[in-house]
């Protein structure tokens, strides 16, 4: 089994964030939609989603609801707060500006 | 999010957290049947599409547990640890019970002796500011703490620039009658000022003016709370009312508030808190140049920022000038002490040093506490090896095992305050009378936060080792093996070797302390004493002058009295004399002048002057060096005889005949003013702990009467059989007189021992408690490495060893670990020694005899604990052996 690059850390309430601004998801509907959005490159571990659910739930940034599937199954459907609406531009701003400065930082780095 | 937001989501979580599981049990199986789903679109067969599922989620109870760690307080998996560390000790009981108590025993020792460290060294004294408060004393080569002379300290106060105020104060008990019975008030004279040096103010009135010490102006009074209270109902009109002391009339002036307390003195001291019911003015009479007599003690408030040393050499430049300007000052410096220091100086060592035995005796219970979780982690390998396998994190399961030795260390420092709470009233009881500040030790918040703190770190201690040596097992290995001999045990052994030898070396050092102590003491008690207490009756006797007037009047009472004591039936001698060996008698004659002889300039001839009656050495069982002791002809009219001690031979008239020589106390002397020494008798020091015997001399009773004496009686059986016939033989001379202080001079020598035996008894008392602690411990490792080489054992009798060799195999390896704790503990001791020094007396630190004894003893201690073990290894049936392989 060919290792998949890691999350980067702290990335990962971000993406989850993200992902709902779209439709409210279940679970495994946000696990699935970065794995596809990302083209198999990233795997949320479920050790790592359900933990990070539970958190952003407690900051109020997402809200949680009780719903029935397309195959009329009960499941937890979380949506995107405007508390954390709020947070992922927050969030999204602070990645930005910590990508731009690698890449400033690779780009001397190749110019050297 | 503001954190009270936070809590309040965080606290609801916690009320609904039965719902929070099932809902997140639901979602987890949602997850995992979406994905199980997804295999089998993927072309999987069902079943392998639900492992796959299950494969991918991984370990679901982890997931959980970690969910609920991010919605949970963080107290609750300290709670889950708790209760589990809880369940793990009730399961255990006889474990859990032996390791409670030992580190109960040891934590209450440790913080009985830190609350006396609180009580008498920690806390501030009693006043404001008080390390700005010094203590005056004169101070030269030959008295190197001496009371000040009246004029001196008048000339102190008015000169110095070092102290914002300077007092004096000396000890004069006062009689008060009036209402109800006569009382003996304890009493101190003071100068204007002491309260103020002190940062004390009168809760009633004032306290005495300058006016006040003008010769005449006296009969003024302060009284303590305490006598205000109990003698005169707290009368709030107090102040200005006349009170009969020493049937005078007295004005009260003041009231002192309670907690009024005594700073302590040095001559006929009081005991340090509330001890004093009165104080009235000082009152300076007589010549101001007469600088000779010194009865005054110096106290004084250092001004802000002024050091002692700063202060001290002021004094002295002080007093310098003083001895220009007086005949009576030179030769003397001034000795600026801090309060503080001055009460507890002496004991400050003895107090650290039994602090640090006792921390010795918790070490040894932390290594055995670390032995038996060791012992027991072994036995839960598998259990660990599980609990890895299932998913727990390392740091998880050390926290739980550290959890399991706070809780245990936890219980044992509940119980051990409790245990110190008594203890402390044990110790305080033990304590010699007079020690400083004795009434402030107690138990108190301070103390339950040093026990709390302890037994924190002592849980740390203990339990980290197990816990970390438990969570690095490899869980492939531990559920394969099942908790049988791996390399794990391997580590652990030299592990709860290292902890044995450890805890022998403790042992070892607190044994050797204690034989020094011993040692010490008993030298103090045995060595060259220059008299034998055993046998010995004393009292004290004091002839009133109204009835008593001429000396010759004396002399004839305690002539009669001894020759009528002599005859008695069980009295072997008896006689009297001014003062009782080792009662810290020190009254000095100076100045006097020796035949043939010059002093040099500024240091006069001087010795400690005694009167004996001629039986008193006989009966104090002092010998005879040389010459004779007194007789009945050395009366008054027979020329004048002093007997001398070696002390004073060698040093006034070293390699010289002494007997014959004369010294006089005439300035022009006659012939008849000559004393010609007629013995001399071997040295008794003032106290046992004094390095040396000082220069004495005696002078005949009957030729120098004194009202107040000693007796003392040499008896041929038990002393306390004489004790009537004394109180008869007395009222038949005399039936007025009051026999007092009647004691043994076996107790009276106990009391002066006092302090080195308060040390010894505690520090012995911690070593037996070390070497009984020590011996558990090394049995427990023997016997666990008996039964895990019992297999090994059972082959070797199968294969026709004698049971002789097994015992001497188990037995070598419990020498080798005791020989090594010894070797430790002795190469510790003699470093530490040094601290003991100045504890001993006569005693080398480096005693060969105690290093010896106490490291075969520990040797011999840690075999016979191991003898047990060692028979079992001997008794391993082979068939028993080879089955549990």
């Amino acid at each position: 089994m060919a290792k998949k690059p890691d999350l980067l850390p702290g990335t990962l309430d971000m993406l989850i964030l993200k992902t709902l601004t779209r439709a409210p998801l279940h679970g495994y509907g946000i696990a699935l939609s970065i794995k596809r959005l990302s083209d198999d490159v990233l795997t949320v571990e479920e050790g790592s989603l359900y933990p990070a659910l539970q958190r952003l739930l407690l900051q109020g940034w997402v809200k949680a609801e009780w719903k029935m599937t397309e195959t009329n199954r009960r499941a937890r459907f979380y949506t995107l707060t405007a508390a954390g609406r709020k947070q992922l531009g927050v969030e999204l701003s602070q990645f930005e500006q910590m990508i731009a400065a690698i890449g400033r930082v690779l780009q001397d780095a190749q110019e050297a | 999010m503001e954190p009270l937001n936070l809590f309040l989501k965080k606290l609801r979580l916690l009320v609904t957290r039965k719902r929070f599981g099932s809902e997140l049990d639901e979602e987890m199986a949602f997850h995992r049947d979406q994905a199980e789903r997804e295999f089998i679109d993927g072309g999987m067969t069902a079943e392998a599409a639900k492992h796959a599922a299950m494969r991918q989620f991984g370990n679901s109870t982890r997931v959980k547990e970690k969910s609920h760690e991010a919605v949970g307080f963080s107290f609750e998996s300290v709670w889950q640890d708790l209760r589990y560390a809880a369940r793990q000790l009730a399961s255990n009981p006889g474990f859990t019970a032996v390791i409670t108590l030992t580190l109960a025993l040891s934590i209450g020792a440790n913080s009985a002796i830190f609350s006396v460290i609180e009580g008498v060294l920690l806390k501030p004294l009693p006043y404001p500011h008080s390390e700005q408060i010094v203590r005056l004393f004169l101070t030269s080569a030959e008295y190197p703490k001496f009371p000040l002379n009246p004029f001196d300290f008048l000339d102190f106060r008015a000169r110095n620039k070092s102290f914002a105020s300077m007092a004096a104060f000396t000890r004069d008990d006062m009689q008060l009658s009036g209402s109800g019975e006569p009382v003996q008030l304890s009493g101190f004279g003071i100068t204007s000022g002491y309260f103020r040096v002190l940062g004390l103010k009168p809760q009633l009135g004032r306290e005495f003016d300058f006016n006040a010490e003008i010769p005449g102006n006296g009969q003024q009074v302060i009284l303590s709370n305490r006598l205000w209270r109990t003698r005169f109902e707290g009368a709030a009109d107090i102040v200005g009312r006349k009170i009969t002391l020493n049937m005078k009339p007295y004005t009260v002036i003041g009231v002192m508030p309670e907690g009024t307390e005594h700073p302590g003195n040095d001559y006929h001291s009081l005991p340090y808190g509330e001890s004093v019911d009165v104080w009235w003015p000082f009152e300076f009479e007589g010549n101001s140049s007469q600088r000779g007599s010194h009865y005054i003690e110096g106290v004084a408030r250092l001004k802000d920022g002024v050091q002692p040393a700063q202060a001290n050499a002021e004094m002295n430049a002080m007093m310098a000038q003083l001895g220009r300007e007086h005949e009576g000052d030179t030769g003397w410096n001034v000795l600026v002490i801090p309060l503080y220091r001055e009460v507890v100086g002496a004991n400050q060592r003895m107090l650290w040093v039994l602090l640090g035995a006792v921390g010795m005796v918790l070490l040894i219970a932390c290594a055995n506490a670390a032995n038996l979780l060791l012992a027991r982690a072994a036995a839960r390998q598998r259990e660990v090896a599980v609990r890895l396998a299932l998913g727990a994190p390392r740091r998880r399961l050390v926290r739980q095992m550290l959890t399991e030795s706070l809780l245990i260390s936890l219980l044992g420092g509940g119980l051990g305050a409790a245990l110190a709470e008594g203890g402390v009233r044990a110790l305080v009881a033990l304590l010699p009378a007079g020690f400083p500040r004795a009434h402030d030790i107690h138990v108190n918040a301070l103390v339950f936060a040093f026990t709390f703190l302890v037994s924190i770190a002592t849980g740390v201690l203990f339990g980290l080792a197990p816990a970390l040596q438990a969570s690095r097992i490899d869980p492939k290995r531990g559920l394969y093996e099942g908790g049988r001999s791996s390399t794990g045990s391997a580590r652990q052994g030299r592990l709860r070797n290292a902890l044995v030898i450890s805890e022998v070396s403790l042992a070892c050092v607190l044994l050797i302390g204690a034989g020094l102590m011993l040692r010490s003491f008993l030298n103090q008690l045995h060595l060259n004493a220059g008299f034998k207490k055993d046998h010995v009756l004393t009292a004290s006797l004091s002839l009133p002058q109204a009835v008593y007037k001429k000396d010759t009047d004396i002399a004839r009472f305690y002539d009669r009295l001894m020759a009528n004591l002599s005859t008695l039936p069980g009295v072997e001698s008896a006689g009297a004399g001014s003062d009782l060996p080792w009662t810290g008698y020190d009254e000095n004659a100076g100045g006097f002048t020796i035949e043939g002889k010059k002093a040099p300039p500024h240091q006069e001839f001087h010795a400690r002057y005694h009167m004996a009656t001629p039986d008193y050495f006989r009966a104090l069982g002092t010998p005879l060096v040389r010459g004779r002791f007194f007789t009945e002809a050395d009366k008054d009219g027979a020329p004048y005889v002093v007997i001398v001690n070696q002390a004073m031979a060698v040093r006034y008239w070293p390699n010289e005949v002494v007997i014959g020589k004369r010294f006089t106390f005439a300035d022009a002397p006659k012939e008849k003013d000559w004393f010609t020494i007629v013995g001399v008798v071997a040295d008794v020091k003032d106290k046992p702990s004094s390095p040396g015997a000082e220069p004495a001399f005696w002078w005949s009773h009957l030729q120098q009467p004194s009202r107040d004496m000693l007796v003392v009686i040499r008896a041929s059986s038990d002393p306390r059989l004489l004790v009537d016939s004394l109180r008869d033989q007395v009222r038949r001379l005399d039936p007025s007189l009051a026999v007092a202080d009647i004691r043994l001079m076996d107790q009276v020598a106990d009391e002066s021992i006092a302090t080195p035996r308060f040390s010894f008894f505690l520090v012995g008392l911690f070593a037996g408690l070390a070497i009984v602690l020590a011996a558990i411990g090394t049995y427990g490792v023997i016997s666990y490495s008996v039964s895990q080489r019992i297999p090994e054992f059972g082959l070797r009798l199968a294969l026709g060893a004698p049971p002789g060799d097994v015992l001497r195999l188990v037995l070598a390896q419990a020498a080798q670990l005791a020989i090594t704790g010894a070797v430790a503990g002795v190469i510790v001791a003699l470093g530490l020694a040094r601290v003991l020094r100045s504890l001993m007396y006569n005693v080398s630190p480096a005693d060969p005899l105690t290093f010896t004894a106490v490291g075969l003893g520990v040797v011999a201690i840690a075999l016979i604990a191991c003898y047990l073990p060692a028979r079992r290894a001997t008794r391993t049936s082979p068939m028993i052996a080879l089955r549990t392989e």
